[in-house]
């Protein structure tokens, strides 16, 4: 049995301070929200494939690092993913010096192609305490729905 | 709205005839093959008044359109996996192993042999035999084609699949002004998720339409799969249920696909297959396992106490289950299909007879649809909780040997480990089922 679970190391590049600063201040706003409220926590909650979900500015704020451990094939589960968060990637995109054409929604392939580009996952072997249990497991074993 | 009329039939009803043939087909000479393709009596999604004596559909292989003269520009609008056909997707699909293409029969195993199949479905056994005559005389008689096969499937007798279950219940309501029989409490399918033009099950997605447009528009994909089913196996495992593993056989066969073999619902009904009332035929596929907002009063089985997870039916369609993206209602297809060979003899196990379904999986994607289902439901073990290291216990492949588990909600699980092999792959086919304006086009090219 091989491990279930996948890095991802999303880095962005961002267009210009100004698209820094209102990235900024859309996430500290997103973020901020009260869980039922935000619409990142929303989605991966009920996308059931992502265990941990992180934004980091990084490059002396030139870039923005989406940093997610999840489960399974990204590109299986790519237009269920799309359908679930897309718009906040579009939210996002608009800011990126080489993001794909959006919205994502009508440009699925090209956004696929973004982010196996801009992943940079991780220095090999990707480490889990437990990596046969994806998301619907471990949920399933804390009597979680 | 859609011109049912401009596509085939076979996509959004089910014909309900007892009696089919599936001719697999290879081009001998172009021209000759597409003037008695032009020729066929195509059944189309017109309303009935009433149902007819036999339909007749048309599918093609990416070779076969190539056989036939489409050109490039055109072929290269094909997404890519109905390019690979059915041999180079094997593995996505877990045909490996026993049911690899090594063993699959009439050469389907052998890339590029296939070219078309036009499927014969028939009232009785008698128009069956007149139209697969009359059908060869269409499409053989100037030797346009070469018959590879000619494939008889006959319902058994109690309308029952091999392994004595009645099947088909479930089907996707589709957005396209028919009726569907026996209803589910799903959301309703957009047209685009079975036919090619229209907006998808997808947010905003409408799926890219092969180039030219009279070819591609209206026609959907569609996958063929010769199933051998092993009944000694399965009838074994049966009878020896409660002495082996301490359940009853018939529930066991119950928890195996998710319904008693009469077609009532372990989620409705997880004690008996004679529910008092008993349930309509509607009420056969009017359930969940998980409230949703279309049957909010779903009973939440999200243990598989009722319907164990990795059984065949809540594998194939989860519905609103609690899975992995979320995604019950996205992938679904549309089921057709026929059993082959007579009906299993228990007094002669050993019969030395080939039996089990001719399968038809329908789809505007056969990678977002059949193939996903395949690979993360049926052979997959990470979408839902308490099926890993499991397989479906009808369909799967394991590349292990496969277990079942049957969940109790008081006390352990019961684990079938080994779980024995019941259905093997002996053939496999990636078409497209083009429109009738589709089937003129391919007709009149030169």
């Amino acid at each position: 049995m091989g491990m279930v679970q996948s890095p991802l190391t999303l880095v962005m590049n961002i267009k210009s301070p100004e698209d820094f600063a209102q990235l900024n201040g859309l996430l500290q706003k997103v973020q901020g929200a009260p869980p039922d409220k935000n619409p990142i926590w929303v989605a991966l909650t009920k996308l059931r494939t992502v265990h941990f979900a992180r934004f980091v500015f990084l490059g002396n704020n030139t870039q923005l690092a989406v940093i997610t451990t999840y489960d399974g094939s990204f590109e299986k589960y790519i237009n269920d993913f799309i359908d679930e968060i897309g718009d906040v990637f579009n939210m996002l995109l608009m800011h990126m010096s080489d993001a794909p054409p959006l919205p994502v929604q009508k440009n699925r392939d090209a956004f696929l192609a973004y982010v196996k580009k801009n992943d940079l996952r991780c220095i090999e072997p990707f480490y889990s305490a437990y990596p046969e249990a994806p998301v619907v497991t471990i949920l399933d074993a804390l009597d979680q729905k | 709205m859609v011109p049912l009329g401009d596509v085939q039939g076979l996509i959004l009803r089910s014909y309900g005839m007892d009696a089919a043939t599936f001719f697999l087909l290879r081009v001998e000479k172009p021209a000759e093959a597409r003037r008695s393709l032009g020729a066929l009596p195509v059944t189309s999604g017109t309303l009935w008044d009433q149902k007819p004596p036999f339909c007749v559909n048309a599918a093609l292989t990416f070779d076969g359109l190539k056989a036939l003269g489409v050109a490039s520009p055109s072929l290269e609008t094909f997404p890519e996996e109905f390019v690979a056909g059915a041999i180079g997707r094997c593995a996505e699909v877990g045909d490996t192993g026993p049911c690899s293409t090594a063993n699959w029969q009439y050469g389907l195993g052998e890339a590029g042999y296939l070219h078309a199949i036009v499927l014969l479905f028939a009232q009785t056994d008698a128009i069956r035999d007149a139209q697969v005559a009359v059908l060869r005389s269409c499409l053989l008689g100037d030797g346009g084609w070469a018959e590879i096969a000619a494939l008889p499937g006959d319902v058994l007798p109690g309308e029952k699949a091999h392994f004595g279950y009645c099947d088909g219940f479930s089907q996707p309501t589709i957005d396209c002004g028919l009726q569907n029989p026996v209803p589910d409490k799903q959301p309703v399918a957009p047209t685009g998720e079975f036919l090619l033009g229209y907006p998808s099950q997808f947010d905003q997605l409408t799926y890219p339409v092969p180039s030219p447009d009279g070819l591609g528009r209206n026609g959907s994909f569609m996958v063929l799969r010769i199933l051998e089913q092993d009944c000694a196996a399965f009838d074994h495992l049966i009878r020896e249920a409660q002495t082996s593993h301490g359940i009853d056989g018939e529930l066991l066969a119950a928890k195996m696909v998710g319904r008693w073999r009469n077609g009532v619902p372990l989620t409705v009904s997880p004690t008996t297959d004679s529910p008092q009332p008993p349930l309509s035929l509607a009420e056969l596929n009017q359930y969940d396992y998980a409230p949703t907002a279309e049957n909010p009063a779903a009973m939440n089985d999200r243990r598989g106490f009722l319907c164990p997870i990795g059984s065949h039916m809540r594998r194939a369609n989860p519905r609103g289950a609690a899975i992995a993206g979320n995604s019950g209602s996205r992938h679904r297809i549309v089921r057709r299909g026929v059993p082959y060979g007579p009906p299993y003899d228990p007094a002669k196990p050993e019969d030395g007879i080939e039996r089990g379904l001719l399968g038809l999986f329908i789809g505007v994607s056969i990678k977002d649809q059949y193939e996903f289902l395949m690979s993360e439901w049926i052979n997959g073990d990470t979408f839902a909780p308490g099926i890993y290291g499991t397989t479906d216990p009808i369909l799967g492949n394991s590349p292990t040997e496969n277990k079942f588990v049957v969940p109790q909600e008081n006390g352990a699980p019961i684990v079938i480990s080994p779980f024995p092999r019941l259905v093997t792959t002996r053939g496999s086919a990636y078409t497209f089922l083009p429109s009738l304006t589709g089937l003129r086009y391919l007709a009149d090219l030169k």
